[in-house]
């Protein structure tokens, strides 16, 4: 069973964002990276950079396949993990701790748009 | 058409292995980490169920002459009990296949080809057979094949006594008494480490399989394996090597014996001028994957990467890829596109892995 942590909302992508108010962090689901396997490369957007809500902010890359991150939510990026640059694998080991941008929100609504940890549980669950 | 199983099908679901369609067949992709697998045959020992691929067999007092024709290498100096690794080539020198070829004696051959071209590789031999005094059966349907690989093999088949401690070289064959029936024992693989594969029938693929296991050799996918053969710069068919080049293009000029009496694909590859130059290119950040851009400074495409992955060994992006011999720059500069990104790649004169096999 796939970790899910009541203090997070969703997507339907496997995105995770933690709310700190104006701001947000963003990662992928314990759900993702099991799924990835062995995650070897991470690609992380500019600080200062604008998306979209769905939009691609990065890739990360498992060892078989490339795939898209998608923002969960409109805004501007304040800040990347370094680390995950060299050590991809964080990703894998601790997919909650792992964090992947912070993000300032351009409308703080759309966090609650996204699916609750049940919400995401019954996701995970039918997939 | 319905997925082949092969025998050990049951054991890799026993493993939670991950399965995907692999020329007709239903093949474990991985166990629990294609990392972990890689590492295991690199330092250890791991074992693949590479039973999809092809086995014919040709025998009579031709048998040797024919193989020989059939191929660009040179397989009629082997010795008895050699194995000869070349190209297929048509009379045009394009690649139909790479398979090895086992000696097995001077009127025995095996053939291993490659699961995707049983076919079309059965096709090809059969109708040239008839020009030699030999019988060419195709026992692909017949035959398990075990790959067991690593430095610690060798000494874990001992232990098993599927080896005695007599002399058994690489890239050679020897036939075994087993069981009611025989195994044969090939210290080849596609790994570039030491390592032996073992064609067995199917009744006694499974208990081979767990004898291996309890000498804690580890379960390896395909994943691994394609990531092993790339650190070592091994070509793949469909990759590297496909219907449209020649291995004159794709640096397997080794393996073609232009000094042999006569063999199919000589008068054309006597004169072919390679259109391609297949170069080992690595990347510190980022991944090449198949069919990313190779450019030039001025960002000209002047290739692609036939396949590309990250090496567990190394810990870069490492990739093989096919350059137009005619634009190679002559400031050896090379790129890989990756995205919108363009990433200057390190040409390497020597594979990523040197492999241990002896």
């Amino acid at each position: 069973m796939a970790n899910i942590l009541d203090t997070l909302r969703y997507t339907e992508e496997h995105e995770w964002i933690l709310d700190e108010g104006d701001s947000g962090s963003i990662g992928i689901t314990d759900f993702a990276q099991k799924s990835l396997g062995d995650i070897v490369f991470v690609e992380l957007p500019e600080i200062g950079k604008e998306f979209e809500k769905g939009e691609s902010f990065g890739v990360v890359e498992s060892i078989k396949s490339v795939n898209d991150l998608l923002m969960p939510v409109s805004g501007e990026v304040l800040a990347i993990n370094e680390e995950l640059a060299d050590r991809p694998e964080l990703c894998n080991q601790d997919p909650y701790g792992a964090w992947m941008i912070k993000v300032k929100f351009s409308n703080k609504e759309e966090v609650g748009e996204l699916l609750t940890p049940d919400q995401y549980s019954t996701q995970c669950e039918n997939s | 058409m319905e997925t082949k199983k092969t025998a050990l099908y049951q054991k890799h679901l026993n493993l939670n292995a991950k399965m995907s369609n692999f020329a007709g067949y239903s093949m474990p992709l991985q166990y629990q980490s294609s990392k972990d697998e890689v590492l295991a045959v690199r330092n250890h020992a791991g074992m693949f169920d590479v039973s999809h691929m092809g086995e014919f067999f040709v025998e009579g007092s031709e048998a040797v002459n024919f193989i020989d024709f059939m191929l660009t290498n040179d397989f009629k100096n082997a010795e008895n009990l050699k194995a000869v690794y070349s190209p297929l080539c048509r009379e045009d020198g394009t690649i139909i296949d790479d398979l090895i070829a086992y000696k097995l004696s001077s009127e025995k051959v095996l053939v291993c080809v490659n699961a995707a071209n049983i076919s079309k590789d059965w096709d090809w031999f059969s109708s040239h057979v008839d020009k030699f005094d030999c019988q060419l059966t195709n026992q692909s349907e017949d035959f398990s094949l075990i790959a067991v690989q690593g430095p610690d093999t060798e000494q874990a088949l001992e232990e098993l006594q599927l080896l005695d401690g007599s002399e058994f070289p690489y890239y050679s064959v020897r036939v075994k008494e087993y069981g009611d029936g025989r195994i044969i024992l090939a210290r080849t693989g596609y790994t570039g480490e030491d390592g032996f594969e073992l064609f067995c029938s199917h009744n006694v693929a499974e208990q081979l399989w767990e004898k291996l296991s309890s000498k804690n050799i580890v379960p390896c996918g395909l994943i691994a394996r394609d990531i092993l053969r790339i650190e070592v710069c091994y070509p793949l068919y469909g990759k590297e090597i496909n219907d449209d080049v020649t291995p004159l293009d794709s640096a397997l000029k080794w393996a073609v014996k232009l000094d042999k009496e006569n063999f199919i694909g000589k008068d054309a590859l006597l004169n072919y001028q390679p259109r391609f130059r297949l170069v080992k290119l690595s990347i510190d950040k980022g991944i090449p994957r198949e069919d990313y851009p190779v450019l030039d400074s001025d960002g000209r495409q002047i290739g692609r990467v036939t396949s590309g992955t990250m090496s567990i060994t190394i810990n870069k992006g490492a990739a093989l890829a096919l350059i137009e011999k005619d634009k190679f720059p002559e400031n050896k500069k090379l790129f890989i596109k990756i995205r919108n990104n363009i990433v200057e790649a390190e040409i390497n004169k020597r594979p990523f892995v040197s492999g241990g096999h002896k």
